[in-house]
């Protein structure tokens, strides 16, 4: 028995101390830079919503928690921000995600104060098709979603892009990632709106 | 010990003779998932830069220790630790690189370049000639990412570095920037290294 102990110790030794020895390395190194991470976080969702709501001079957390049905019997938790200037709310932000082409889609919403029209979406997080999928990030496509009320969308083949409506002209060569925006907003505007007015944050 | 090496075998190794990816084929995740752009590359290349010169200085120090059927586990988690550190300063300090290279940073860990210098170079020679190995294979192994990258950034969007230098009606190959593109280009580049060294297939 005793044998056997020491023969294991002999062995592992160095195992067991280099893994002590790594493991207080990563923990000094996180503990140094886990605050500056933190905040690259917060800095990049908080940079694209201002990207959004241009007029707003501070965003704050309004309604945590919000679960929304991304997918059927799937739920996912989401913050509500208000973008505020001047003391005043000039629109709300929140995150929003569903299924992509390839992966997730994470993105940014803001709608304006009465929560009446979107004012546009920034991704956060995508994986679309470079040249294909990845134009919902700029181009006609995110530009249709600038002004278009609060209702449900619908996704159509040809149309004119240019008129503002509640009808969005996919991208062709990525209808997979076009359908993929348009579900995620119509899964996650009326559990906000509903959700904002409950609060009595509109009306 | 017969397997030791000078200080010049060192450094052709890692530069030409040993060349990482077109020489031995090794470390192709990063070569082929990063190389869409330039900055990805470079910044791929330099991380593995790091955790090879690391890894192969804690390696050479500890290769007295090392019991021969626990040295892959020991290699793999000094890689491990220094990988994590490679992350989290990517994330501090680079978070829009750190989210385009996403899991490929974490993917150095099981990069065959650097547990095969590990096991090849650091565990049967002297800091200075790991440390040396370690240097000349990071920097051919960046050399050669960033060429590919070089060369699928100016096909597939005209630019290098983000700095357009095609002329305006270049019409851009999508294709390169896409899995097709690196794997078309590794294989000419590949081709290339063969032609230059005289290899018979």
């Amino acid at each position: 028995m005793f044998k056997a102990i020491k023969e294991f110790i002999e062995k592992s030794w160095l195992l067991i101390v280099s893994s002590f020895v790594f493991g207080l390395l990563l923990a000094m190194t996180n503990s140094a830079w886990s605050g500056k991470i933190e905040q690259n976080k917060a800095g990049k969702l908080s940079g694209l919503m201002s990207m959004l709501v241009t007029n707003a001079d501070k965003f704050e957390a309004a309604v945590p928690n919000v679960r929304v049905e991304v997918n059927k019997g799937k739920f996912a938790a989401t913050d509500i921000y208000t973008a505020m200037s001047n003391g005043q709310i000039v629109g709300f932000c929140f995150k929003a995600e569903g299924t992509g082409f390839a992966d997730k889609i994470e993105l940014v919403i803001a709608a304006d104060a009465n929560f009446e029209k979107i004012i546009g979406f920034n991704v956060l997080t995508s994986s679309e098709t470079p040249g294909f999928g990845d134009k919902i990030a700029h181009s006609f496509y995110n530009d249709q979603y600038k002004g278009t009320p609060t209702e449900k969308l619908h996704l159509v083949k040809s149309g004119d892009d240019k008129i503002i409506d509640n009808e969005i002209v996919a991208i062709s060569g990525a209808t997979v990632s076009s359908t993929a925006v348009v579900n995620i907003l119509n899964n996650y505007l009326q559990p906000i709106k509903e959700q904002l007015k409950e609060k009595g944050l509109i009306k | 010990m017969a397997n030791t090496m000078t200080a010049k075998q060192a450094i052709t190794g890692g530069l030409w003779t040993e060349l990482p990816v077109l020489r031995l084929v090794l470390g192709m995740c990063p070569t082929l998932a990063v190389t869409a752009s330039v900055k990805p590359a470079l910044t791929m290349g330099l991380s593995v830069l790091f955790v090879l010169f690391c890894s192969n200085i804690v390696v050479s120090l500890m290769r007295n220790l090392l019991k021969p059927h626990l040295r892959i586990l020991m290699f793999t988690l000094t890689i491990a630790t220094f990988v994590t550190i490679a992350d989290l300063f990517l994330k501090a300090f680079m978070p829009q690189m750190s989210e385009v290279l996403g899991p490929y940073v974490g993917l150095i860990i099981v990069n065959c370049i650097i547990i095969a210098r590990a096991e090849a170079c650091a565990s049967k020679n002297g800091i200075f000639i790991s440390a040396i190995d370690a240097i000349s294979m990071g920097i051919g192994f960046t050399i050669v990412l960033c060429i590919l990258a070089s060369i699928r950034e100016v096909l597939s969007a005209g630019t290098i570095f983000g700095v357009h230098i095609m002329w305006k009606s270049f019409v851009p190959w999508t294709a390169m920037s896409l899995p097709v593109g690196a794997f078309i280009t590794l294989g000419l580049m590949l081709g290339c290294a063969n032609l230059l060294t005289g290899k018979k297939s």
